[in-house]
């Protein structure tokens, strides 16, 4: 049973990658945050940050490079700071895992404190 | 003048205070079986001291009295009355003395309207929630007072921070305080019962109410602060997993979790431990978000009051409140019977229990794990919108799914079999025809979607039932049902949003897939406050030939000097149409940011519905409590 939800969950995560056909740079952008803004995203920012970063993007996009590229080509040069979508990385391993493995514990827990009535209406 | 008497009034609070602790102190070796009146007269005193330290701020700003530091730094002579008003909350120090009003008026409210109820566990809750009082008066008089005086007077304010002069934005606080704040009465409660032993099933009765209530106000008081989001940050969305926006989720998912649980405790004896936890953890979550808010360690669009002090003084506190609690619940731990068996539809309450818990953990973790990872390592990173939506999305699948099928688990006879296996043909049939209509190809959102709609489809079902049988549950039904469409719609809008950016001139004219945009007019504007350039723009549907105006605009306040683009949206039940101009420095080209998003109004409804769900149980159980 646990394997079926495990498979099942991986299944889902690489389906749930794909965004269909989305404008790729708008994508891009709404997972870049404004430096210099508070909080906002640099798709949501007109700041001359946001903008000069769309223009990246776009030129970016235009030179062939694809969306990991371009997230890499960004990160070395502004920090992780700048993803708002976190890369797997040694530093982000328990961020992506930990509630995985919460949520499994937590299944284990329950799978034994259900096991046990006897026999309910 | 207003100063002192502000001042006075919170002396007398934290007096009251003191000696309710006292006398509920002296109370408890007392045999008798009768709750003192002079502890009901301490609180009534107390409560209309703290009221009143409340309405003399309250004063102060209407009144723009700037001898006080706070309301010099937060308003403005000019400004609109109602924003004079808010502008209490709207600030570290008011809303701090909001938040001592709150737990004072949940302290009195407990103390009078909590009948039939077991002499010591009323007067340690009391003694616990007047602890809780005490904590906040010495960090609001050593720290935070919001009527230190300031000479000498200034003629003029600073103003308030233009973002904020918002009517959503001036009322959400208090409804997301009245919620998070008001659960504390149930943390004071849960340590009470632990230590004066009384049964679980009048603690979850006591409680019930005050949960409801917290319930309430939290779903509400997000509902308000999102739709604030949705038109003032001008972006178009109105969720963004921000730091400040998870602080108000956290609290609302152990709520959440709570409000389910208290439903087995209340008829069984099982989960009584468990109760005692989620009542303790929703107030931790509560004081938790409120220093990661107030401390200024997160980075957030919302935040508007952060010092490191004030974050020193609530991480202690948080500190302190959480070991006195587990050390409470572990010397008077309740001796349950652990080997209770758990028949199928609490099995199903619990398996709520561990999805919300699943949800709050996930939210904690990419909140604080930046904070963590950067105070341990140095190195900075953001986790988004992106991060939320991978790991929570594929779980609200096995969620809908239990929400459909737990409830009526019970009472599956042969004759509601067939009515479940209706539901199921009729579900897919809808998701067939939604699937036509939208043509998405990612299976986590058609899973999601078919999901929604069994819920939606199961709850109808079950309200067309609610009306044969009497014996059915409706506030569960309005509420999973709301659930339900908040997810189906969620999910429809971000299917079809459609959204453009471009450059535009005044007079020219912007041609989209399905629009043409013109822009007609430029307007400048003096208001009371601030000065205002409204654009004027004609949007025409190529399809259906309607046309709309829409007036977006950019204000320039200068008290503080601040710009803001405020969106204009043509809003209907099934679409909202929604544009924001910004000026590109050093030309005359603006900015224009075009969306079309459907089914808002619906979105806000369906959680609208979510919270109706709560006050129609509050009523039953009035009603029922007469009976």
């Amino acid at each position: 049973m646990k394997n079926i939800i495990k498979a099942l969950i991986l299944f889902l995560l690489i389906f749930s990658q794909s965004y269909g056909d989305e404008n790729l740079s708008n994508q891009i952008l709404k997972n870049l945050r404004c430096l210099v803004c508070q909080g906002q995203t640099v798709h949501d920012s007109n700041s001359d940050f946001a903008l000069t970063i769309k223009s990246v993007v776009k030129d970016k996009i235009k030179e062939g490079n694809n969306e990991r590229e371009i997230y890499t080509f960004l990160s070395e040069k502004y920090g992780d700071w700048i993803l708002l979508n976190p890369p797997l990385k040694k530093s982000s391993f328990l961020l992506w895992f930990l509630p995985y493995l919460l949520f499994f514990l937590g299944i284990i827990f329950l799978f034994f404190l259900i096991k046990k009535p006897k026999i309910g209406p | 003048m207003l100063s002192k008497l502000g001042i006075l009034f919170i002396i007398g609070t934290l007096f009251t205070s003191l000696s309710i602790i006292f006398l509920t102190f002296k109370e408890l070796k007392a045999i008798d079986n009768l709750i003192p009146s002079k502890i009901y007269k301490f609180s009534l005193f107390q409560l209309f001291f703290s009221i009143s330290s409340f309405f003399v701020l309250l004063l102060a700003y209407i009144l723009s009295d700037f001898s006080l530091v706070n309301v010099y730094e937060n308003s403005h002579s000019n400004k609109p009355l109602f924003y004079k008003i808010s502008g209490t909350w709207g600030n570290h120090e008011g809303s701090l003395l909001l938040w001592i009003n709150i737990l004072v008026l949940f302290s009195s409210l407990f103390l009078f309207l909590t009948k039939n109820s077991d002499k010591s566990f009323k007067i340690l809750t009391l003694l616990f929630q007047n602890l809780l009082i005490i904590t906040f008066l010495i960090f609001l008089l050593t720290n935070s007072n919001p009527f230190s005086e300031l000479f000498p007077v200034p003629l003029e304010g600073l103003g308030l921070n233009p973002i904020l002069q918002d009517p959503a934005l001036a009322i959400h606080p208090p409804l997301l305080y009245i919620g998070f704040v008001g659960s504390s009465i149930y943390f004071s409660a849960a340590l009470a019962a632990l230590i004066s032993k009384i049964d679980s099933q009048s603690f979850a009765i006591s409680i019930k109410s005050w949960v409801l209530v917290s319930w309430f106000f939290q779903t509400v008081g997000i509902l308000v602060g999102s739709i604030w989001a949705y038109y003032e940050l001008g972006w178009g969305g109105y969720w963004f997993w921000d730091p400040v926006e998870n602080s108000s989720l956290m609290p609302w998912f152990v709520m959440t979790a709570l409000l389910h649980s208290i439903l087995v405790l209340e008829r069984r004896i099982g989960l009584y431990s468990w109760v005692i936890v989620l009542s303790i953890l929703t107030f931790t979550m509560s004081v938790t978000g409120t220093f990661l808010v107030r401390s200024g360690i997160l980075n957030s669009v919302h935040t508007f009051a952060s010092d490191p002090s004030r974050g020193l003084f609530i991480l202690s506190f948080l500190v302190l409140m959480v070991f006195s609690s587990i050390f409470i619940f572990f010397k008077f731990s309740p001796k349950e019977n652990k080997k209770y068996s758990i028949f199928s539809k609490e099995a199903f309450i619990i398996a709520n229990n561990w999805f919300m818990i699943f949800f709050l953990g996930v939210v904690l973790i990419g909140t604080l794990y930046p904070v963590l990872l950067d105070t341990i390592t140095g190195s900075k990173i953001s986790v988004g919108p992106p991060y939320y939506n991978l790991i929570l999305a594929p779980f609200l699948i096995p969620l809908l799914f239990l929400m459909t099928s737990g409830p009526n688990y019970k009472w599956i006879s042969n004759d509601v079999r067939s009515l479940f296996n209706l539901v199921l043909v009729l579900s897919v049939t809808f998701f067939l025809i939604t699937f036509f209509l939208i043509k998405e190809n990612n299976l986590l959102i058609n899973l999601i979607l078919f999901f929604s709609i069994y819920l939606i489809t199961q709850t109808l079902f079950d309200f067309y039932e609610s009306f044969k049988k009497k014996n059915i549950n409706i506030s569960r039904i309005i509420s999973h049902l709301g659930f339900g469409l908040l997810i189906f719609f969620i999910y429809i809008n971000h299917i079809f949003s459609v959204e453009n950016n471009f450059n535009l001139k005044l007079g020219e004219t912007k041609k989209t897939d399905y629009y043409t945009i013109k822009f007609v007019n430029l307007e400048e504007q003096s208001i009371k406050n601030y000065k205002s350039i409204i654009g004027y723009f004609n949007v025409s549907n190529k399809k259906n030939f309607t046309s709309k105006e829409l007036r977006p605009e950019i204000r320039v306040y200068d008290k503080p000097f601040t710009i803001t683009y405020e969106a204009s949206i043509n809003s209907n039940l099934f679409s909202d149409t929604y544009l924001t101009m910004s000026n590109i420095s050093d030309t005359d080209v603006f900015n224009i940011k075009f969306q079309v998003k459907p089914f808002m109004n619906l979105i806000w409804l369906s959680v609208l519905l979510l919270s109706l769900g709560g006050v129609l149980n509050f009523f039953k159980r009035k009603k029922n409590e007469k009976n």
